[in-house]
């Protein structure tokens, strides 16, 4: 069956067992992942898969699923299933109903590039180019993961919503080590090969872990951090969702009852731009038929809006959004998906001149949540850390912990660079075009003993 | 389905595959949720398809689709090996496996009570239970949020590969989720998550009594919030309780001796280890500590009997009597270590390579009933049970914040205590230990590892351990 046809059947099947609102996003996918370590390629994986991403609802009772299994037996008998239940499922607390179309969507510039779906050739020459370029730089082992993606989404809904769009994706980590204390990350991910840049990611990590030698023991207290682009993506994400209202109603978002309210340093903006020209979580409409539209979350530091799905905007009674998507068990959920980070007027070395006693932090990684309610939080300070002192890096540090309160992290924004770049690896899941930032009083911890 | 994988394995070696496996899964969780007490859905994931897996020349690749037909199958291993093939000479460290016995073996876990059958209406109702058991005059805390969620899954694996072995694997899971938030005027909030889940069906979860596990957390978070103090300053004694041992053990002691994370073959993402190779033997821990992990622990969240490298599951003893004592190995790290498999490789779906995993990583308990530990104690804590924790990427600084902790004066438990916070190196936790109780209890968890993520079940758990001669660190401001 073609994606047409599975969507066709889809909603068709629901709308006969009795479903009053069916939406479904036929997504294709294929996929070539390179994983390396210690200077070579350690394994190739490919994938090939279409999988239906399905949304049912009979009024108040909601429900869904993902079949990896594209065939008609399996998606009837699952359909099925959801319905049976459904109807034996007690009323949910709002009868929400998907948006009625049809819609215009908008079309996405540069997100989609044929080659990157085309040529091992090409990624095993980026690979040997990030680990060359790591190496070249000072580094004695280069590790990393390249993944290039070719995806489609086919969109149906009940209520007269159909969409197709697709893009392409290319994402690189590069980590280099000069030995076992000293590492450094880079990262390039593009839409396109012509913004593809696996020399000047494995450079950056070569750069960083031959700074990063020699490192001492870093002291706990409360310093003035440059974040490292990487770092503070992964932060971020957590503010973004942060804004998803669902968040808000299962108390893990920092920003529930803040609307309308101050919640960063005046200089902080952030946006979910969906329809961002090359943007590597662009979308034209969400998984319930929504056109996007760039959102901002928090403009000069007031937190504007909260992020909606079709059940969330009927509950808090606000506009749709256009973040419906399907997020695993919890079924169609607000997600944020392509965030940008309005830039500053900063260089990088403006920010660095500006601290007098700090410390630089390039990545992190395990950040977890006392309470997500109030933002406290910790996070593990990962690869270069480093010293500065009268804006010069004085020091390479080790073994240190960011543990503090992210709503007052926000707050101490006072400084943002111009410069920008993409960042989406491991540890951060949602795309996010961003800077350099430079933090007030960051509280940092270490081991006692 | 033995036909699907045998044509794959024939079109890799016909193509001049070295070595070939082909694993047929199918994965299919079904999820019911609460929210803030009314049903909030219903989901069901289900994947099904194979993977294709292919040694050229000491090139190691990875292939799947979810289209199962023969075509399809030999596409796919067709797709494997062109790409093992064009990457080969860029491998410069040939990957080699090590040689393990062929065998030929069904096996499953049974359901006494299939959770298939038992109706939708009695799951949710399950979970309104629960909800019924929160109101505030029964926990005397108000809960603004209340997250549940209760899943089920059936896995099926048909595993077979060119040296003539042939596995058929069943096991089904069935876990709850909760996810609480307490609040008190003038006190703030504190929240609680809590995974308990096995292999089996339904007959798990009467015996867990969820609705008396779930408000017994509830009037924690009303007590700590109400009663709690600061933590002492200054160097102490903690007694640690089970949920804290088990998450410890996992994160210090079962991830740092994955050998695959020991060799640099995770460093971008789920990073190395602080050990070495020829670290086996090292001292680590005091006499008191011996963590395994055991994937064989009937019941247990983690469970398999083969795996998916077709190699016989086992106990393998991590820390014995505070030494290093082995590493948790697949076929590709046991070739280069110079040892054999210990059962190690796990994949959580069709679409996902084998890869070393932890099991159910627990310390075995020692001769202290629970009361002796506390007996001599003139001041100290006892965290039983946690909210944030991290460790980094060697797997030697980490921190755990305690959630249910009481002060302990001269052998009594005292005030509930907020947030104490452990952040210490890997050697100093485990040489710290000085007593180990005679209990054993498990917790669920989810895993994450690997590229893309693999969230593996897992059980963690351990007795109550006491550790000496500790201070506590410093909590976030707030």
């Amino acid at each position: 069956m073609t994606p047409d046809e599975i969507a066709t059947l889809i909603v068709a099947l629901g709308e006969k067992l009795g479903a009053t609102d069916v939406s479904t996003v036929i997504i294709e996918e294929k996929k070539q992942m390179l994983r390396f370590s210690n200077n070579s390629i350690t394994v190739l994986q490919a994938w090939n898969t279409i999988t239906p991403v399905i949304y049912l609802a009979m009024g108040p009772r909601r429900t869904g699923c993902v079949i990896e299994d594209p065939t008609l037996a399996a998606i009837s008998s699952t359909v099925e299933a959801l319905i049976k239940t459904m109807r034996l499922m007690k009323p949910g607390d709002v009868d929400s109903k998907l948006p009625r179309g049809p819609f215009t969507y908008h079309t996405i510039q540069g997100n989609y590039d044929a080659r990157v779906s085309r040529s091992t050739e090409k990624l095993t020459d980026a690979v040997e180019t990030s680990i060359n370029s790591g190496l070249d730089a000072g580094a004695k082992r280069v590790s990393g993961v390249l993944a290039a993606t070719e995806w489609k989404r086919t969109l149906m809904t009940s209520t007269g919503n159909a969409g197709k769009e697709r893009g392409t994706l290319l994402e690189l980590t590069v980590r280099a080590f000069l030995d076992a204390e000293s590492s450094g990350q880079g990262v390039s991910c593009s839409t396109t090969f012509q913004d593809f840049n696996p020399r000047t990611a494995g450079t950056e990590a070569g750069q960083i872990a031959k700074m990063a030698t020699k490192p001492i023991q870093g002291d706990e207290g409360v310093y003035q951090v440059v974040f490292g682009p990487s770092l503070m993506a992964n932060l971020l994400d957590t503010a973004a969702m942060s804004a998803s209202a669902y968040a808000v109603e299962i108390g893990m978002s920092y920003f529930a009852d803040r609307v309308g309210q101050k919640v960063a340093s005046d200089k902080f903006t952030l946006t979910d731009d969906q329809q961002f020209p090359g943007g590597p979580g662009a979308h034209a409409f969400d998984d319930e038929g929504y056109p996007t539209n760039p959102t901002s979350i928090v403009e000069n530091g007031v937190l504007k809006t909260l992020l909606h799905s079709s059940y969330t905007a009927k509950k808090f009674n606000a506009e749709l959004t256009g973040h419906g998507y399907y997020s695993g068990s919890s079924g169609i959920v607000p997600s944020p998906s392509n965030l940008v980070a309005t830039a500053g007027d900063y260089s990088k070395e403006e920010m660095f001149r500006e601290v007098t006693d700090g410390i630089y932090i390039t990545n992190n990684w395990y950040t977890r949540f006392q309470n997500y309610h109030t933002g406290d939080f910790s996070t593990i300070c990962r690869d270069g850390i480093f010293k500065i002192s009268n804006g010069e890096i004085t020091a390479s540090l080790k073994d240190l912990r960011i543990s503090d309160n992210m709503p007052r992290i926000l707050q101490s924004i006072n400084g943002i660079s111009k410069e920008r770049q993409w960042m989406k690896w491991w540890e951060v899941d949602i795309p996010i075009l961003l800077s350099y930032f430079l933090v007030d009083k960051v509280r940092i911890t270490r081991s006692t003993k | 389905m033995e036909d699907l994988a045998n044509a794959a394995i024939r079109k890799a070696l016909d193509l001049g595959a070295d070595y070939v496996e082909a694993r047929i899964q199918t994965d299919v969780e079904n999820t019911y949720t609460m929210k803030n007490g009314v049903p909030d859905s219903f989901q069901i994931a289900r994947m099904f398809g194979i993977g294709v897996r292919v040694l050229v020349d000491g090139a190691l690749s990875f292939a799947s689709t979810d289209r199962l037909t023969i075509q399809e199958a030999k596409q796919t291993a067709e797709n494997a090996y062109n790409m093992a093939k064009s990457s080969s000479h860029l491998v410069k460290n040939p990957v080699k496996l090590s040689a393990e016995k062929t065998i030929v073996k069904e096996w499953e876990t049974k359901a006494t009570n299939p959770p298939e059958n038992v109706s939708p209406e009695e799951k949710f109702d399950l979970l309104a239970d629960i909800e019924r058991a929160l109101s505030p005059n029964e926990v005397r805390v108000e809960l603004p949020s209340r997250y549940l969620t209760l899943s089920h899954d059936m896995q099926e694996k048909f595993y077979s590969n060119s040296e003539g072995t042939r596995i058929r694997g069943k096991v089904p899971r069935i876990s709850l989720w909760f996810f609480l938030t307490g609040s008190k005027p003038s006190k703030g909030t504190l929240q609680r998550w809590m995974h308990v889940g096995e292999s089996g069906g339904w007959e798990a979860v009467k015996e867990w009594d969820p609705p008396r596990l779930v408000s017994d957390e509830a009037k924690v978070l009303g007590r700590v919030l109400e009663e709690g103090v600061a933590p002492p300053k200054g160097e102490i004694d903690l007694v640690l309780g089970s949920e804290v041992v088990g998450i410890i053990c996992h994160e210090s002691c079962g991830h740092p001796q994955e050998a695959d994370r020991i060799l640099g073959r995770e460093a971008a993402q789920a990073g190395e280890s602080y050990l070495q190779p020829n670290n086996i033997g090292m001292r680590i821990g005091s006499d008191h500590v011996t963590v395994v992990d055991d994937p064989t622990l009937p019941k247990s969240f983690g469970h398999y009997l083969y795996d998916d490298e077709g190699v016989q599951a086992r106990e393998r003893v991590l820390i014995d009597k505070g030494v290093v004592a082995s590493f948790l190995q697949n076929r590709e790290t046991a070739a280069e270590l110079g040892v054999a498999s210990n059962g190690a490789a796990r994949a959580v779906a069709y679409s996902r390579e084998p890869m070393i995993r932890m099991a159910n990583t627990y310390m075995k308990p020692g001769d202290f009933n629970s009361d002796e530990l506390f007996e001599g104690m003139k001041s100290g804590v006892y965290i039983k049970t946690f909210m944030e924790w991290n460790i980094d990427d060697k797997r030697f600084n980490q921190r755990y914040v305690g959630l249910e902790a009481y002060l302990i004066q001269d052998g009594e438990m005292g005030k509930p205590v907020r947030n104490p916070t452990l952040e210490l190196t890997t050697p100093t936790l485990y040489g710290s230990v000085d007593a180990v109780s005679k209990n054993l209890d498990f917790q669920a968890a989810t895993c994450g590892k690997g590229d893309p993520q693999q969230g593996a079940p897992v059980w963690t758990g351990g007795p109550e351990i006491r550790v000496r001669h500790l201070r506590l660190g410093g909590g976030p401001q707030t």
